[in-house]
């Protein structure tokens, strides 16, 4: 069935299966591959994109679902060359990754907690940030990278 | 090699290959594009024993979109079975109608989208001709060998027997440690695309050169025909070292549909398709005297594997070195069951075979009412006891001493039971961890160019350690430059040779090769600068010439910018290839690695000393009165290493590896229906991994040490040690906290009730 998907400013026109996931139409269609898939069963945080700046699993929404939605992924957020969202930036600073297949669902999930007003404390971004497994065990720098963050999206 | 100036050895560097992570750009292998692939979905067995009688395809092939349908019947003569790294032999896949192990690959359905291959994949029926499996230990119809020396070795020095039965003061118990599983955040996915004869494979690994010479064996093609490209990795731990059945059947299959294929195994496949850490079963004895001092050790373990498989991990290898004692004896039994064949995971001996030791020690030291940290002192050693060698360096008390003294240790009340916050019992426990210096051989191209930039090219693996900017920091402190002026290449098979990303091992062994060829570089650009009849170097002794902040310098001060110096040999770029052979392995050595064999220098078995890593880790754990859950608020750990190369990420595999200890301790465990020898909990919010929720403060110390006889950089490698004590660190808090021995991991709740 024909869908359109308004992806990072840019709308794309394709035909998918009714049952493709968002996840799925993002990598395998539109060649944006910055979205990851780690287990298909939302259950990782892998896949964590923004639909209308809120934080959602692409693999248990279909993208026939996504439709109406500004969708937002990793790709969006810097271009190439050009300056890194103030949440790239820490965790690039923070080391907070290690192997970085984790990291785009774990930048986007925390863009949303800032925004959302859930990362007033450490305690807090460790609540908030716990839907997003990270296997190389990078939680105390990513906790450290949404608060470094923090204080630049939301200025003095 | 004269020492380069150092100064970026060591020092902090941000990962060069961060901005690929942070931008969605680093390409995994399933992020590779290749035109118009058709997936596949796996076909796996229902039962853990017995034959395929056959399938009936007849509504899977009435799927919209299928393509085709691999099984023995069609493809089995296709391939052959791969060889493990280790072990010996493996279970078959479609190469047999024989059904090894739940969960094994018996079909790949091939479809024109991955939604019409699942579907049709659910859609296979099959006859199974079944028959009852054996799970596990003491599951009826396991075979129990004694694992014969070879890979491993086991140790008998002095009388250990009779020296236990005469000793003082004894510890005699059994320990278990649960079966787990690597569960990288990538997925298992192999992509495959011919192009005439060649192969291109696309899969995330640990040994792209190991994939390549087995593939080429299995495919019977020659291994110049196949390119295996593996850039960035998602997570390894242990289980993309070795090929596994999947990577042939995907080629198999591109071949007949002369269309590139893409596998995207799903979660629940990847506990049977790939490795895992068996379950273990431990029987330790310490015999020691009044004052603590060990005066038998006995050590024997048992691992399940897979009913062809010897594979084994022997962490009696480490368990027999770790303290001075005159009296040793170990032994390895191995059981086979109606499994998937085991596997590398993190410090693959250590984790499961140090836990026992290191809970015995803590039962000695309070049979003795002696300080954990002080007999540990007591029994430190610079002789390797299960040799007689020197250990090359080895700072386990510094360790422990730093790292006691940053806990607080000394505020410990030694009796259980007796520190108590609100609801919340608290114990303090601690453990060495240890982990053998590995080393492998390793070849790598750099390449100066007149604009002094450097690009090296070398087959390594970033598994998340960092690879890439160790690389670059290296070649950038030899060369002079700025880490900014390197370019590093490496995950394919194209590249220079190195060996299995693994054992600590990496870092070391890529690190000293590219240190070699840059230094044929500088011994290039000397000879040239100091046999020039013109140049500020004419003149000068060569060999005391380096290359720093740009220019070739003289000690007194003479110098030459790297472009001048530079344009004395070429017109165009410098190139070096350079091979790194770690002392006591063979010349040969190297060309085994570009066969894709192991060849490694392992800390535990070279000729001149014993080469290990140590550490001590300390933690604290609460425990609630009331719904004893068990909590870990904080953690230190301190590590000897020898060099650092990159503090920054070192703090991060240390870090990783001490929560994978929290978790190994607390969480996880894959669980075995002990009738269909199924694994339960097979995916990943039933197998408990921690959330950032779980984790709190981590503190690690890296303790300076200077080795010059491991290898010429004096890395001993860090991925591994940092899980190594933390299971028994977490046991021996829990004792301190409630008085309760815990001697099977994971510590559940109910164990505490
Ligand atoms: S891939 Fe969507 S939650 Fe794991
Ligand atoms: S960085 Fe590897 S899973 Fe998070």
């Amino acid at each position: 069935m024909d869908v359109l998907l308004k992806v990072n400013g840019t709308e794309h026109r394709l035909a998918v299966d009714v049952r493709t996931t968002l996840l799925d139409a993002l990598r395998e269609r539109l060649e944006l591959t910055g979205t990851k898939k780690g287990c298909d069963l939302g259950q990782c945080g892998a896949c964590t994109v923004l639909l209308d700046g809120m934080r959602v699993l692409s693999c248990f929404t279909l993208a026939v679902a996504a439709q109406e939605a500004e969708i937002t992924t990793i790709e969006g957020l810097a271009g190439e060359n050009k300056p890194l969202h103030p949440m790239q930036k820490a965790f690039l600073e923070q080391d907070a990754y290690q192997c970085g297949y984790c990291t785009p669902g774990q930048i986007l999930s925390a863009i949303a907690c800032v925004q959302e007003g859930h990362a007033n404390s450490a305690d807090q971004i460790r609540e908030y940030m716990s839907g997003n497994l990270c296997r190389c065990a990078a939680y105390p720098k990513i906790v450290a990278a949404v608060q470094q963050a923090k204080l630049l999206m939301e200025g003095p | 090699m004269p020492d380069g100036n150092q100064t970026i050895i060591g020092q902090p560097a941000i990962r060069i290959d961060g901005r690929a992570k942070v931008t969605g750009m680093a390409r995994y292998a399933s992020d590779e594009v290749v035109a118009n692939p058709a997936h596949a979905f796996l076909v796996t067995s229902a039962i853990a024993r017995g034959r395929i009688r056959g399938f009936r395809l007849d509504a899977a092939r009435a799927v919209p979109g299928i393509l085709d349908i691999l099984m023995h019947g069609n493809v089995g003569g296709e391939a052959e079975k791969p060889k493990p790294m280790s072990g010996g032999d493996t279970t078959t896949t479609l190469e047999s109608d024989r059904v090894w192990h739940d969960g094994q690959i018996i079909a790949v359905v091939l479809a024109e989208s991955f939604e019409a291959a699942r579907e049709a994949a659910h859609k296979v029926e099959v006859d199974y001709e079944a028959e009852p499996p054996s799970a596990t230990f003491g599951s009826p119809g396991v075979e129990e060998e004694v694992r014969k020396a070879g890979e491993h070795k086991d140790y008998k020095v002095g009388d250990a027997e009779a020296s236990f039965a005469v000793a003082e003061v004894k510890v005699d118990a059994r320990y278990g440690t649960p079966t787990q599983h690597h569960n990288p955040i990538e997925l298992f996915t192999t992509t495959c695309e011919w192009r005439g004869g060649k192969l291109t494979v696309y899969e995330p690994s640990q040994f792209v050169y190991g994939l390549r010479g087995s593939l080429a064996k299995q495919l019977r093609m020659d291994p110049g025909d196949i390119h295996v490209v593996s850039r960035f990795v998602g997570g390894a731990f242990g289980s993309r070292g070795g090929i596994t059945a999947r990577t042939a059947w995907i080629a198999v299959a591109a071949r007949r549909l002369n269309r590139p294929v893409r596998l995207v195994a799903t979660r629940d496949q990847g506990f049977t398709i790939v490795t895992y850490r068996a379950e273990t079963r431990h029987h330790i004895q310490l015999g020691a005297t009044r004052d603590g001092r060990l005066t038998a050790l006995r050590h024997e373990g048992w691992e399940v594997t897979s009913r062809p498989s010897e594979y084994n991990v022997s962490g009696t290898e480490t368990t027999a070195r770790v303290y001075a004692c005159p009296n040793i004896l170990t032994k390895v039994n191995i059981v086979h069951a109606d499994r998937n064949t085991p596997g590398f995971m993190r410090a693959p001996p250590e984790t499961p075979y140090m836990f026992p030791l290191e809970v015995a020690m803590d039962e000695l030291a309070v049979a003795l009412n002696m300080d954990p940290v002080e007999l540990r002192r007591i029994n430190d050693t610079q002789t390797d006891p299960a040799t007689g060698k020197p250990y090359s360096s080895r700072s386990l008390m510094p360790c422990f001493d730093q790292a006691a003294e940053r806990f607080g240790w000394k505020g410990r009340n030694p009796a259980p039971g007796t520190m108590r916050d609100g609801d919340w019992q608290v114990g303090w426990g601690c453990a060495t961890a240890a982990y053998p210096a590995n080393i492998g051989p390793a070849a790598a191209r750099v390449t100066l160019t007149l604009e002094g930039k450097a690009r090296v090219q070398i087959a390594a693996h970033d598994i998340g350690t960092g690879a890439y900017t160790v690389i670059a920091i290296t070649a950038a402190d030899r060369l002079g430059l700025e880490i900014g002026k390197v370019v590093v290449e490496l995950g394919g098979s194209e590249l220079p040779a190195a060996g299995l990303a693994a054992g600590s091992s990496h870092t070391a062994g890529i690190c000293n090769a590219v240190a070699k060829a840059c230094e044929g570089v500088r011994q290039r650009l000397a000879q040239a600068a100091v046999t020039s009849n013109d140049g500020p170097l004419a003149g000068q002794d060569p060999a005391k010439l380096t290359l720093s902040a740009g220019a070739l310098r003289a000690p007194g001060g003479a110098a030459e910018d790297l472009p001048k110096a530079l344009a004395r040999v070429t017109t165009g770029v410098l190139e070096v290839y350079a091979e790194n052979i770690p002392k006591g392995l063979p010349p040969e050595s190297i060309g085994k690695v570009y066969q894709g064999q192991m060849a490694m220098s392992r800390g535990h078995s070279r000729e001149d000393a014993t080469t290990y890593t140590f550490g001590a880790q300390f933690v604290e754990v609460r425990v609630h009165a009331l719904t004893r859950e068990v909590r870990v608020p904080r953690a230190v750990g301190a590590f000897a290493a020898g060099t650092i190369v990159n503090p920054l990420t070192a703090h991060s595999q240390y870090m990783g590896g001490m929560i994978w200890g929290i978790s190994a301790a607390l969480h996880e465990a894959t669980e075995i229906d002990p009738h269909a020898a199924r694994y339960v909990n097979d995916n990943i919010a039933e197998y408990l991994m921690p959330v950032n929720a779980d984790v709190r403060s981590i503190e690690v110390i890296m303790v300076p040490e200077q080795d010059a006889q491991v290898n010429p950089l004096g890395i001993k490698g860090i991925g591994e040690i940092g899980i190594v004590g933390m299971n028994a660190a977490i046991s021996n808090a829990v004792w301190h906290a409630t008085g309760r021995r815990i001697r099977d991991l994971p510590i559940r709740i109910e164990d505490l009730l």
